[in-house]
Order: structure tokens, then C-alpha cells, then sequence
């Protein structure tokens, strides 16, 4: 039997979903554009609001069908996961804006080494796509997936922090920045994490794996 | 699902907000010989969505939803005062009708009350025969289309002979509904249309309520809160004859206006 | 179980439990005795009527009027005619009134006036017949100048209406409320609600009220010796002698003839027989066609 409650549910699916695939390419618009020395933060600080907007929409409907429905069980991990995955989402969009902030604030940084910065990215560009792939999907491989990915960006970004704090290089700005974007990237590859296990929560009930 | 209306939730998001009223009172009270039940009564119901009305027992519920077809007044000894418009005209008015307001306005009651003595189909037609429709093609199409409507067709097509009493209770309700529908009325008032009724049977009449939603403007009266929540688009409560807060349905269920009204949801008192 | 192992090893609840026992059993026994006693004469009645009346029936019985008095033979037809005739036409003039003031009293008779009519109505149901038959003879025979099937009638209305009145408006207070709001919220007028809804629904009680009623009056004899006199002759017109099967049983009683005691006695089985049938006949014609359940 369809129950009234299923239809909010898949909405509240489709909401938080459509605001994945839109804060990705936030993510990826930011990750990109600072490989190329494109300054973007204006398009990126007017994205991260409408994403923002999404987010109350969906924390709204959640609570809407929390109120109107009692949920239980899946239906009641569902709408918690959804509610912490919205919100992952949303800090997707922030680390995007900060990223491209870095680039505003810094202003030309051609000269820098930027190698280490767009392997990380294009690494944490995977693991958000899996990581909405994962939700959309239910699927609970690609969410262990993405927590395997996880430690090779906390690797690279304690490497070069340990690299930065030795360094003698005298062009200060090409560290400083090359940290806060790795710092942001790393930021970004938690919430993918804590996506994923949001996803193995509401399939399986357990917290981690 | 059947006609299921994607509109139901979130009158909260950006889409929607019908302000068609098709029903508004105006300083409605209401009386049982000296006791007065209603109260200032002062609502504004939107046309095509359902409005439901909460609050502990005795608090003028059901009272409310008869003064909107003027079924109060068949009580020995009740009163009312107030205008009641429907559609923009008051059906208090002199040169109104009731009878007519009461075909124009539908009402299903608490416990299943098919009449005994008549078949499914004969239940179902009574309206329109009791007021002089004869005409048998023009009767099976409007039987049909109700028991439909109601989603009752299914189940009965090849016993509409049998005795309205023979179906269980579930489906006796929806045959009250079917009933009311067949008079093709405007709005349908519902008076604790579950509470008689088991979980599951209770259930599809919830659907079927929503479905409904896309033709007519439906009041419901429930004890039910969480029925309440999860039918309907607006919500009042009532509290001892007053209208304590009236809201959109996820609002009064999340973050009600009035502390009264936060109290009788959350089970503190009522 | 504590309460059975008492200081005696047999509690207050065990010594009495037999007791208990015995006054249930003792109850049920006596109601029973009661209904044998009750039902005692009701059958011997049925027994002497049929075992006198039998011998009494033949074609003759049936169809000719009697003969010359202290002459044997003939039969009762005229007086099955009388009966039958004053049962139509008490029917037809009682049957509405009584119907409609139930209806008053059960549907809009709960105010001063309908309180009056209601006990009006119940003193009128526990008068003597004769005196009615005295009324009816000061009223009309005197009016017409003659005994009359009519003035029978009239009279036995009267008797008849005080009963379809209560027992209608007791059949339609027992049908639920829910049922007229039911039809007056599908936007169904008063009246049409009534006689559609709430008339039908109650339609075996009225009609049990109604043969209950008919039952009475085709057993009443005495408002008859003052309307309908009796006579020899089959029915002559709305305003000449009748006769009846109880005139006639009471006259043949009265004759000092075996035969004409035979006589009274198959008149007698045939009256109860017409009742019978009646009930049975009205039984038939309202059985629901639905078996109902849980209304």
C-alpha cells in the first residue's frame, strides 16, 4: 500500500538530491576555476545561497513530515539522514565559495606550484560525484568507497601542511594558499565521508562500518 | 496511488497557497439552549484543500462544522447567531434555503449510518431520488461515478443489490462518502469519519479523503491529532467554543503561534 | 488462589458457592413453571375451539347465510362478510389517522400539545369498548336513523387508532437519529425523510402495531350489538344491518340447540383463523428482503 507519507519522502528525496548534483558542480566549478586562475566567488557566493535556500526547503519538508507523520524505523532514519546529508551538502557549497575566495584574496597565483592542489581536487571531485551516486542510489559499496578515498586526501593534506611548516621557499603566499585550498578540499572529502555514512545509516541502521 | 495529490504537503514551500475562500464565517456562535458552544467564531476555508478541525472533546468541533450546513439547527433548542458565507453569500440569510445549502454542503458522519432497509445502489441514489430524479441511465452513471469517486467500485460493482449494511464498516463508510458525493455537492464535511473504523480501514478513507481534495473544499473534524497532520492543509484548534489558532497544517504542527495550542498537541492536556 | 486455602480449609466464597448455585438453578425453574402456566390456557383455548369447531366445517358452513332459527343447518357466510367488510373499513379509516398522529408524536410531538395528545390518546386506548359502542350508537345510528357497517366502523376506529398511534411512535423513536441526519444532510426534505427514511426503517413495527390492532377489533363485541345490531341477511349497504362472526357466536351461544352450538364454535375457529392468517399474511409481506447486520 502507498502510504501518504511515501510521497513526502520522495520528495525530500528529490530536493536534497537535486541540491547534491547542484552543490557538486558548485564544488567542482570552484576546484576548477582555481586551477585556472578564474575568479569566480561572485557567481559562486550567489550559488552558495541558493543552496542555502534549498537547504531550510528541505530541513522544512523534514520537518514537516516528521510532525505530520510520526515516522518510524527507515522512514525515521531516512528523513534524519537526510536532514545531516542537506547539510553536508551545504557546507559543499561554502568550502566551494572559500575556495574561491582564497583565489580573490590572493590574487595571481600562476607562478605557484599548483600540482598537489588539482590531484586533491580531482580527487575530492570523485568522491562527491560517488558520494551523491551512493545516496541517490541507496547504495551502501559506493559509500564504503568513499571512506576509502577519504584517507588519501588526509594524507596529502598532512603532507603538505608538514611541508609547509619546514618550507624555506620564500614566496609566502603560494604556501598560505596552497594550505587553505588543501584545507578546504579536506574539509569538503569529511563531508562527502559523512555522507557516505549517512548512506550506509539509513540502509543498514549501523553508524560507521 | 489513484488521484493522489502531489499538492498535499508543504503549503510551508514557495508553490502554492490558494486564497480562494469558499467558506468564511463571521462572529458564528453558536448555543445548546443556554450553553453556548461556538464563540466568535471567525475561520476562513480555502476551496479545494482540506481543513482540519482539532481540540479536546466538547470543544465545539462538531458544533462548528454543522452551523456550515446548517445542520445545528435540527437539535431541539440549539441557536445560532452569525453569518456563514458560502461562496460569498450567507447561508443564514432569510431567502436561503437550507435544504438547498445542505445539497451544496455534504456531511459524513462519526459512525457508518447506511440505510438499512436500502440496496448499495438505492443508498447511494437516495439523495437524488428522494428529490425526484428518475431518470434509471442518468441514476446508474451518478451511482457509478460515485462509488468510484469513493473508491468503493471495485469492491461492490457486481452486489449493488445486496444490502448497504452487508459491507464492512470500512466500506460502509465509503458508501456514506459515495452517498454524499452523489448529490454532487461543493464541500464535504466530515465528522470524525475514522474513529468507528480500524487502523487499516481508517487509513485508505485517509487517501481517499486526500484524493478528494482535487474536487471539493473538505472540512474535517478529527480527535485524531495526528490524523489531523497528516490529511490536511490547514489546521484550527479549537479550545472551549473559541478558535484558539488557525494555521497552515505543518506550521501548527511544528511551530504553533499559540502556547495553548502547543500544549493540546503534544499531549499535555486534552 | 489463596482465598480457598482458609484457616477451616474451606473458604466463605466455597460455603456459599453452592448456595449461589442453587438460587440460579431455583430461578430458572420457577420463570419456566410461569411461562408452562401462561401458555396452559392459551393451548387448551386452541384445543376445545378446534376439537368443537372441526365437526361444525363443511362447503355449507361456508357459503349460506343461516337459516331460520331452531332449524339446523346453513352456515356463517354472511357473518365472515360482516367481519371481513368491518376489518376493511375500520382499516381504511383507522390505519392513516393512527399512522399519521404516531408519526406527529414520534417526529414533532415533543412539546405541550403533543404531551396532551400522547395522553389523550393513552386513556383513549384503555376505555371500555361499550362505552364507545354507546358513543358511536349516540353519534351516528342515531344520526342516521339505522343500524350501520359504518357506525361499526367509526366505532371500531376509534379502538383501533390509540394503538397504531403508540405502537407507530414507539417503532419510530427506536429508529436511530443518525438516519434522519443521514438524509437531511444529503439535502432530503422533512417530510420526504420521514416517510422515505424513517417509515420504512420502522416499517415492521408499525405494521405489527397494526395487526395487533386488527386482532382487537375483530374480536370486539360489544360496540357491535349497539352499531351493526346482527342480522340474517348478507351486507345490504353502508347503512343497514350487518353481521359479524362474534355477533354471531354469541348469538348462537346464546340458543338453547346442539347444533347451534357446533355452529359457534367452527364460527369461533374461523375467527381465529382470519386473525391468524392476517399475521402471518403481514409477517410475509414486511419480511426485510435483507438479512441486517450489526445496524
Amino acid at each position: 500500500m502507498v502510504r501518504l507519507m511515501d510521497i513526502g519522502l520522495e520528495r525530500l528525496k528529490n530536493l536534497v538530491a537535486e541540491m547534491g548534483e547542484y552543490s557538486a558542480k558548485t564544488v567542482f566549478l570552484a576546484i576548477d576555476s582555481y586551477g585556472q586562475g578564474e575568479d569566480l566567488m561572485d557567481h559562486l557566493y550567489v550559488r552558495s545561497k541558493e543552496i542555502q535556500k534549498m537547504h531550510d526547503e528541505a530541513s522544512e519538508l523534514a520537518v514537516e513530515l516528521i510532525a505530520r507523520y510520526q515516522p518510524v524505523a527507515s522512514d525515521l532514519r531516512f528523513i534524519k539522514s537526510c536532514m545531516e546529508i542537506g547539510y553536508g551538502f551545504l557546507r559543499f557549497s561554502r568550502y566551494a565559495f572559500d575556495i574561491s575566495q582564497v583565489l580573490r584574496l590572493f590574487g595571481d597565483v600562476t607562478v605557484c606550484d599548483k600540482k598537489e592542489v588539482i590531484r586533491a581536487g580531482e580527487h575530492v571531485k570523485e568522491m562527491v560525484k560517488i558520494s551523491i551516486k551512493a545516496f541517490i542510489e541507496k547504495d551502501i559499496d559506493l559509500a564504503k568507497k568513499v571512506r576509502e578515498m577519504d584517507t588519501l586526501i588526509d594524507k596529502m593534506y598532512l603532507e603538505t601542511l608538514k611541508k609547509a611548516s619546514k618550507t624555506t621557499n620564500n614566496n609566502i603566499k603560494c604556501i598560505i594558499s596552497e594550505v587553505l585550498v588543501l584545507r578546504y578540499i579536506e574539509r569538503i572529502a569529511d563531508h562527502a565521508t559523512y555522507i557516505a555514512d549517512s548512506v550506509v545509516y539509513i540502509v543498514s541502521g549501523e553508524k560507521r562500518i | 496511488m489513484i488521484g493522489m495529490n502531489k499538492e498535499l504537503l508543504s503549503v510551508s514551500s514557495k508553490e502554492r497557497v490558494n486564497q480562494t475562500y469558499k467558506i468564511e464565517t463571521e462572529n458564528l456562535n453558536a448555543w445548546f439552549g443556554t450553553k453556548q458552544a461556538l464563540k466568535d467564531i471567525n475561520i476562513k476555508i480555502r476551496a479545494n484543500s482540506i481543513t482540519a478541525i482539532i481540540g479536546p472533546s466538547g470543544c465545539g468541533k462538531s458544533t462548528l462544522i454543522r452551523c456550515l450546513n446548517r445542520m445545528h439547527e435540527l437539535v431541539p433548542s440549539a441557536k445560532v447567531s452569525g453569518k456563514v458565507f458560502l461562496d460569498g453569500v450567507d447561508i443564514y440569510s432569510k431567502n436561503v434555503d437550507p435544504v438547498i445549502v445542505r445539497r451544496r454542503v455534504g456531511m459524513v458522519f462519526q459512525k457508518p449510518n447506511p440505510f438499512p432497509t436500502m440496496s448499495i445502489y438505492d443508498n447511494v441514489a437516495a439523495g437524488l431520488k428522494l428529490n425526484g430524479i428518475r431518470d434509471r441511465k442518468r441514476l446508474d452513471e451518478i451511482v457509478r461515478k460515485s462509488l468510484e469517486q469513493a473508491w468503493l467500485w471495485d469492491e461492490v460493482k457486481d452486489d449493488l443489490d445486496k444490502p448497504g449494511a452487508s459491507l464492512s464498516g470500512g466500506q460502509q463508510q465509503r458508501l456514506c462518502i459515495a452517498r454524499a458525493l452523489a448529490v454532487e455537492p461543493e464541500v464535504l464535511l466530515l465528522d470524525e469519519p475514522t474513529s468507528a473504523l480500524d487502523p487499516i480501514a481508517a487509513s485508505k478513507i485517509e487517501q481517499l479523503i486526500v484524493s478528494l481534495k482535487r474536487d471539493y473544499t473538505i472540512v474535517i473534524v478529527t480527535h485524531n491529532m495526528q490524523q489531523a497532520a497528516r490529511v490536511s492543509d490547514y489546521t484550527a484548534f479549537l479550545y472551549l467554543g473559541r478558535l484558539i489558532e488557525y494555521d497552515v497544517t505543518a506550521k501548527i504542527f511544528s511551530n504553533p503561534r499559540e502556547e495553548l495550542t502547543e500544549n493540546y498537541i503534544a499531549g499535555r492536556f486534552g | 488462589m489463596a482465598y480457598i486455602k482458609d484457616k477451616g480449609g474451606c473458604s466463605r466464597i466455597m460455603q456459599t458457592y453452592l448456595v449461589r448455585k442453587f438460587k440460579d438453578k431455583f430461578a430458572y425453574a420457577v420463570c419456566l413453571a410461569c411461562v408452562i402456566v401462561a401458555v396452559i390456557p392459551l393451548g387448551s383455548i386452541l384445543f376445545e375451539v378446534t376439537k368443537n369447531g372441526l365437526p361444525a366445517l363443511n362447503m355449507e358452513f361456508f357459503i349460506e347465510g343461516p337459516r331460520a332459527i331452531g332449524e339446523p343447518g346453513g352456515g356463517i357466510a354472511n357473518s365472515i362478510q360482516g367481519t371481513l367488510i368491518l376489518i376493511g373499513l375500520t382499516s381504511l379509516i383507522g390505519v392513516p389517522i393512527g399512522i399519521l398522529s404516531g408519526i406527529y408524536l414520534a417526529e414533532f410531538g415533543n412539546n405541550k400539545f403533543g404531551k396532551i395528545v400522547r395522553l389523550t390518546n393513552n386513556i383513549l386506548a384503555q376505555f371500555p369498548s361499550i362505552v364507545i359502542g354507546i358513543f358511536a350508537y349516540l353519534t351516528i345510528v342515531l344520526l342516521i336513523g339505522s343500524f350501520s357497517p359504518l357506525a361499526g366502523a367509526i366505532a371500531l376506529a376509534i379502538i383501533m387508532i390509540p394503538i397504531i398511534t403508540r405502537t407507530t411512535e414507539e417503532s419510530l423513536k427506536l429508529v436511530p437519529n443518525t438516519l434522519r441526519e443521514a438524509s437531511m444532510a444529503l439535502g432530503i426534505r422533512r417530510w420526504r425523510t420521514i416517510m422515505s427514511i424513517v417509515l420504512v426503517s420502522a416499517k415492521n413495527g408499525v405494521v405489527t402495531g397494526i395487526m395487533l390492532s386488527i386482532s382487537r377489533i375483530a374480536g370486539e363485541t360489544a360496540p357491535l350489538i349497539m352499531t351493526i345490531l346482527g342480522s340474517q341477511w348478507f351486507f345490504s349497504g353502508l347503512t343497514e344491518p350487518m353481521d359479524a362472526l362474534t355477533l354471531r357466536i354469541w348469538r348462537l351461544a346464546l340458543l338453547p340447540y346442539d347444533y347451534a352450538h357446533t355452529t359457534g364454535w367452527g364460527a369461533a375457529l374461523v375467527l381465529i383463523i382470519i386473525v391468524l392468517s392476517l399475521n402471518i399474511l403481514a409477517r410475509i409481506l414486511t419480511r426485510s428482503k435483507f438479512v441486517l447486520r450489526g445496524v
